[in-house]
């Protein structure tokens, strides 16, 4: 996860805050819970619940890797970090827990109409109703709609593609769309994952989407819980 | 006019303060501090006053210039400035910076995708 732009265009602001746990760079990082060591903490794939920033600093130490630790004499793990509420992070989509890039699907059924899409896999479950599909190859290659519903390995749109689809045709399918809140990340809690429902997880809000190749689309989000903001 | 220089004793409890977050520490020289975060690969920000005291590549850093500007504690001297130039670690850079090249060279591959029929 990148620190992109800010939306309100104006500085970044650093800060260097205690860690109460293993921090890792380009993550975002939490409020500790009360009674913590530090002020700062780990998010999960989940939840970015009480958000603080994005980890901008690496847990190097000179010699060694600087880890967090509550022993006497070790060195103390404070990490910089991007604090501004209105931050925009850009992640790369990928397909997995651990995934390297999206899985894309292959049109099983061609459609004339441009209303429908009709895959090898299921888009219902999990359910990809009120994301986004896009075509990676094709007539209809680069060109993207938002998903309506869907069934089975159906997935319907309102406004047609402008050209018909064929048999063998590629295309990928992301469960994030712009103004929704609610993304999973992978376990390094770097990317995001596009194969899950949509509004799920950590509380992230899509501002925009980069749809291209299975291994270069990115969601650029905004953090939805942040202890910066008026609420949280 | 002649000089005595006194060899400076560490101890163990002032090399852990010196570890501190928050800027240089009584007693130590801002160059120093700042080459410690630099060992450290950590974010270093410096005010208008200590940037220009700083190379970047001389340690493997790389200045912020799409944001030329940031809120922060300088590094050299302690102080929150408005106006705070970012360094950060070349082979960190990528992983914490999406720039408009960057950007600009996804959107660049995403259109040779399209030109040629597929991505």
């Amino acid at each position: 996860m990148k620190f992109a732009y800010l939306l309100s265009s104006s500085t970044p602001v650093i800060k260097k805050y205690k860690a109460s746990a293993a921090q890792a760079v380009g993550t975002v990082v939490i409020r500790s819970a009360g009674g913590a060591s530090g002020q700062m903490s780990t998010s999960t794939t989940t939840s970015f619940a009480d958000s603080v920033g994005l980890c901008v600093d690496n847990g190097t130490a000179i010699g060694g890797s600087l880890t967090y630790s509550t022993t006497q004499g070790a060195d103390e793990a404070v990490f910089g970090v991007l604090v501004n509420p209105d931050a925009v992070l850009r992640a790369r989509m990928v397909t997995g827990a651990t995934g390297t890039s999206i899985t894309e699907d292959t049109v099983a059924t061609a459609v004339s109409n441009g209303l429908t899409v009709v895959g090898g896999t299921s888009v219902a479950s999990p359910d990809m109703d009120e994301g986004m599909i896009w075509f990676t190859s094709g007539s209809n290659v680069g060109r993207s709609r938002k998903i309506t519903s869907t069934s089975s390995v159906t997935a319907t749109v309102v406004v047609p593609f402008p050209y018909a689809s064929a048999v063998g045709d590629k295309f990928c399918y992301a469960g994030v769309n712009i103004g929704l809140t609610g993304v999973t990340l992978t376990t390094d809690l770097k990317d995001v994952r596009a194969d899950i429902a949509v509004s799920t997880g950590a509380s992230a809000t899509c501002i925009d989407l980069e749809l291209g190749p299975a291994t270069d689309s990115w969601v650029h989000l905004v953090l939805a819980d942040n202890v910066f903001k008026m609420a949280t | 006019m002649s000089h005595l220089l006194i060899k400076k004793e560490w101890t163990r409890e002032s090399i852990l303060a010196a570890h501190e977050a928050g800027g240089r520490k009584r007693g130590r020289t801002a160059g120093g501090w700042v080459d410690e975060l630099a060992a450290q690969k950590k974010v270093i920000t410096l005010c208008p006053l200590c940037t220009g005291k700083f190379n970047p590549g001389k340690v493997g850093y790389r200045k912020e210039k799409e944001y030329p500007v940031c809120i922060a504690k300088c590094d050299g001297c302690s102080v929150t400035d408005p106006k705070c130039s970012m360094y950060i670690y070349s082979e960190l850079y990528s992983q914490v910076r999406s720039t408009a090249e960057e950007r600009r060279e996804s959107a660049r591959r995403r259109q040779l995708g399209i030109e040629r029929g597929h991505f």
